[in-house]
């Protein structure tokens, strides 16, 4: 009794799908321990066309999850020490320094190291770091580093663009089936392309019921249920888990049910979020401050419809050319614009976050820029997604605090 | 001539052209194509981080950014910039210059902003990367011509190459001849005469360094040492060492600094203001502003203008945005182990991601070879002087 009212006086609502995705990443986990055993283990960045791997039955693994598990449980500091002391500096990527952290001491890391890989899948979409990171892991592991290279594109891709990063696509076909004796086969890829497909379309299902008042997703809501569709795309399972989570939210809307109890402020977010604070969403929670929307999860949309293998390799240069981050400024801010108005929010956070320059760099502009064609207020505050050693939550307080009196 | 002095130098050489007329256009990663600039009768010129640059980045950038953009755009902000008639950024090398281009045309409206997107993938066994980047400086020549209604002239670009070919081929022998005799002629001539081509390479600044290389030539002859330099420069460029003959009488110790986009002058300098530490101990740098940018190969006259200047840039020294740690770790191994090099100055930009990402490695494939190493954290306003003189110092003491 005494817990179902503590529950009860949460300003935020839990969402019951939370337990299935804990039995999704044990089941994950579980996996991914036997592909690797079975040699057939690869990493993957969030960026990367994981349909592939996928189809030519490679186990896949997402290092930055694998972070984001760290950052949750305020080990961040003590496993970039270790990478730390292997000579990596602190100002480099925090999620690259708990990768390499927790693959040197996987036994100081039980909850967050993965299981030894034996492909390191990049893909520089997302960012220039990754990899240096894959790099470094390969100097440890040994596994081989596949570069999907995906030169960043302004408004349009240009045709020699397009046929560069389909060669590329090509030649990362090439490369698993000679590596690990496959044969890709258009029936399966058809097939994986359908689930991720079904996937993708369910995940913009749930992003896009949040355009509802109250929203029935909170920042931190997004931020746990993305994990499947970004590392899982086109796997039963993965599709599985978002009917559910869909079923849950759209309940949520029919019924007016919100995220948070009493909204009154709806924020957008842009970056990867504080993992070791997530608190910090709930807190504002109580102040009846909602993020319907946020630039990090909306990342994953890109939709593939593919019939034939040469279709796939048209539809995954395309999607995974145009991803957020692979754009120019103008882009992003057109996404920003765009995510205020259609989601009709009153403001926007940007984490400008220390160690991931190429999300960051570029706030201070696109902050007044975002302002000045909305007209809607923003803030920037600043810390690390996983280093909790550079995150001052007084002063992120008293920012926020500034950017919601000009709301209230 | 200390480092302040050498950047004076060449500011006035710099601005000498200027005031003759010539229209410059500004580039910022080295490896940028030249003969590009001067098909279309632009001078081109390498623009660097300055010491003694002040604030004035806080407007647009965070404090976390790379301390090499920071500067330049704090240069620019204070109004430090010559006139130039255009500026261009790289594309897909770091995600600092990255962004850095995307504020600037923000910041900076005015400026002619141009962009050249570089391929990261180096072993792709195909013509791929050679035919984006071709196709990149296609677009790249027809902005340009559009921009400024100047085309892409065949015998300007004829030129170019020619003088760009005699600076290249000047400066590898002045590398090469320093590995096998570091007192033939001090480094920091050496670096100065590259600076002072990078920032306006005309036939002057080509012809002293080729009327550099001609004494030293000459004082090579005469000490017996011309076929030991040119099998190390032949080894140099080809990357295989089997051939290298160097004389037996090496002075010791010999070091080489390794490094990203860090000013040689700035490292040479301070170098030689250390007290009993002579000039001839830096037997080499693997500076992206130096030796990286030596010896990359010279675009063919023959052929497609555009493929002949994909295919040299992408003849250079492997650098740490590209895809190929374990290549140029080897390549590295290979260079410091044939070249008896002792100690090596690992210079890391402060909030660079690729030079502090492959520092480590760099350091772990020294110590393979027993070749002691030093990080030194730096930022382009040598703001830590004092600490980084004392470590290089305290560095070559031990290699004593």
């Amino acid at each position: 009794m005494t817990e179902e009212r503590a529950a009860e006086e949460k300003p935020y609502r839990r969402l019951e799908t939370q337990a299935l995705l804990q039995q999704i990443a044990f089941r994950h986990g579980l996996e991914a321990m036997e592909a690797s055993e079975n040699g057939n283990l690869a990493w993957v960045t969030s960026g990367f066309p994981v349909e592939i791997p996928i189809a030519l039955d490679l186990g896949v693994v997402y290092p930055e999850q694998a972070g984001a598990i760290i950052g949750a449980q305020k080990i961040g500091p003590e496993v970039s020490n270790i990478a730390e002391d292997l000579g990596y500096s602190q100002e480099l990527c925090s999620y690259a320094r708990v990768s390499i952290g927790s693959t040197e001491k996987p036994d100081e890391v039980p909850m967050g190291s993965l299981p030894t890989p034996q492909l390191l899948l990049a893909c520089n979409n997302i960012c220039g770091t990754v990899l240096k990171w894959y790099d470094a892991i390969s100097e440890m592991t040994g596994a081989p580093v596949y570069l999907l290279d995906t030169p960043p594109i302004d408004k349009v891709q240009l045709p020699h663009n397009q046929e560069y990063v389909r060669r590329g696509v090509e030649r990362l076909i090439e490369f698993i089936e000679s590596h690990f004796n496959r044969t890709f086969e258009e029936a399966r890829i058809r097939e994986v392309a359908e689930l991720s497909s079904k996937a993708t379309g369910l995940w913009i299902r749930a992003l896009e019921a949040c355009k509802t008042k109250p929203s029935p997703l909170n920042c931190a809501d997004r931020f746990l249920t993305m994990a499947p569709v970004v590392s899982s795309r086109g796997t039963e399972h993965c599709a599985e888990f978002y009917e559910t989570f869909v079923a849950e939210v759209e309940n949520r809307v029919k019924n007016g049910i919100g995220a948070i109890r009493d909204e009154k402020i709806r924020l957008l977010w842009d970056n990867i979020p504080p993992w070791h604070t997530l608190k910090f969403f709930n807190i504002l929670a109580s102040r009846g401050v909602v993020f319907p929307a946020d630039t990090y999860t909306h990342a994953w949309t890109g939709n593939m419809v593919a019939v034939d293998k040469s279709s796939l390799l048209d539809q995954v240069v395309e999607t995974y050319s145009r991803v957020y981050l692979n754009m120019g400024l103008d882009a992003k801010v057109d996404k920003m614009c765009q995510l205020i108005k259609d989601y009709d929010l009153d403001g926007f956070v940007m984490f400008s976050v220390r160690s991931c320059k190429r999300y960051s760099l570029g706030q201070l502009v696109s902050k007044e820029l975002v302002t000045e064609r909305t007209g809607v207020p923003g803030v920037i505050i600043e810390g690390d997604m996983v280093d909790s050693r550079v995150y001052n939550a007084a002063q992120i307080e008293t920012r926020v605090d500034a950017l919601l009196e000009m709301l209230m | 001539m200390n480092y302040e002095g050498v950047i004076e130098q060449s500011s006035v050489g710099l601005k000498e052209l200027v005031d003759s007329g010539e229209e410059i256009i500004g580039y910022i990663y080295p490896h940028a194509p030249m003969e590009l600039f001067m098909a279309h009768g632009f001078t081109p010129s390498l623009i660097r981080a300055l010491p003694g640059t002040a604030s004035g980045f806080e407007e647009s950038l965070q404090t976390f950014a790379c301390s090499y953009i920071r500067n330049l755009y704090s240069q620019r902000a204070n109004g430090q910039f010559l006139t130039l008639a255009g500026l261009l950024f790289p594309g897909n090398t770091c995600d600092a210059l990255q962004n850095l281009g995307d504020v600037w045309k923000y910041r900076f409206p005015d400026d002619r902003v141009f962009r050249l997107t570089y391929p990261v993938t180096r072993y792709s066994q195909d013509d791929s990367t050679i035919k984006f980047l071709s196709e990149e400086l296609r677009l790249l020549s027809e902005s340009i011509a559009a921009t400024f209604n100047r085309p892409f002239l065949s015998e300007s670009y004829n030129r170019a190459v020619e003088l760009v070919q005699d600076f290249r081929s000047s400066s590898q022998f002045l590398y090469s001849a320093r590995v096998v005799n570091p007192k033939i002629i001090p480094y920091t001539d050496v670096v100065r005469l590259v600076r002072s081509f990078l920032t306006a390479p005309t036939i002057a600044s080509a012809s002293a360094t080729k009327d550099a290389a001609t004494v030293v030539r000459n004082t090579a002859e005469e000490l017996r040492l011309l076929d030991n330099i040119e099998s190390v420069r032949s080894a140099i460029m080809s990357g295989d060492y089997s051939g290298v003959k160097l004389p037996d009488d090496l002075e010791t110790p010999r070091i080489a600094i390794a490094g990203g986009m860090v000013e040689p002058q700035a490292i040479a300098s301070m170098i030689n203001e250390m007290p009993d530490i002579p000039d001839s101990v830096i037997v080499l740098d693997l500076l992206s502003f130096g030796f990286k940018t030596v010896f990359t190969e010279t675009p063919s006259k023959s052929g497609d203008p555009f493929t002949a200047m994909a295919q040299s840039v992408l003849s250079a020294p492997g650098e740490p945005t590209h895809e190929g740690l374990s290549f140029r770790m080897d390549a590295m191994k290979g260079l410091l182990s044939n070249l008896s090099i002792q100690g090596l100055i690992v210079c890391e930009q402060s909030f660079c991601d690729p030079d502090q990402f492959e520092a480590p490695s760099i350091e772990r494939a020294a110590s393979e070879l027993g070749i002691k190493t030093v990080r030194v954290p730096l930022d382009p306003e040598l703001s830590d002087r004092g600490r980084i003189e004392t470590r290089i110092q305290t560095f070559l003491e031990t290699l004593e």
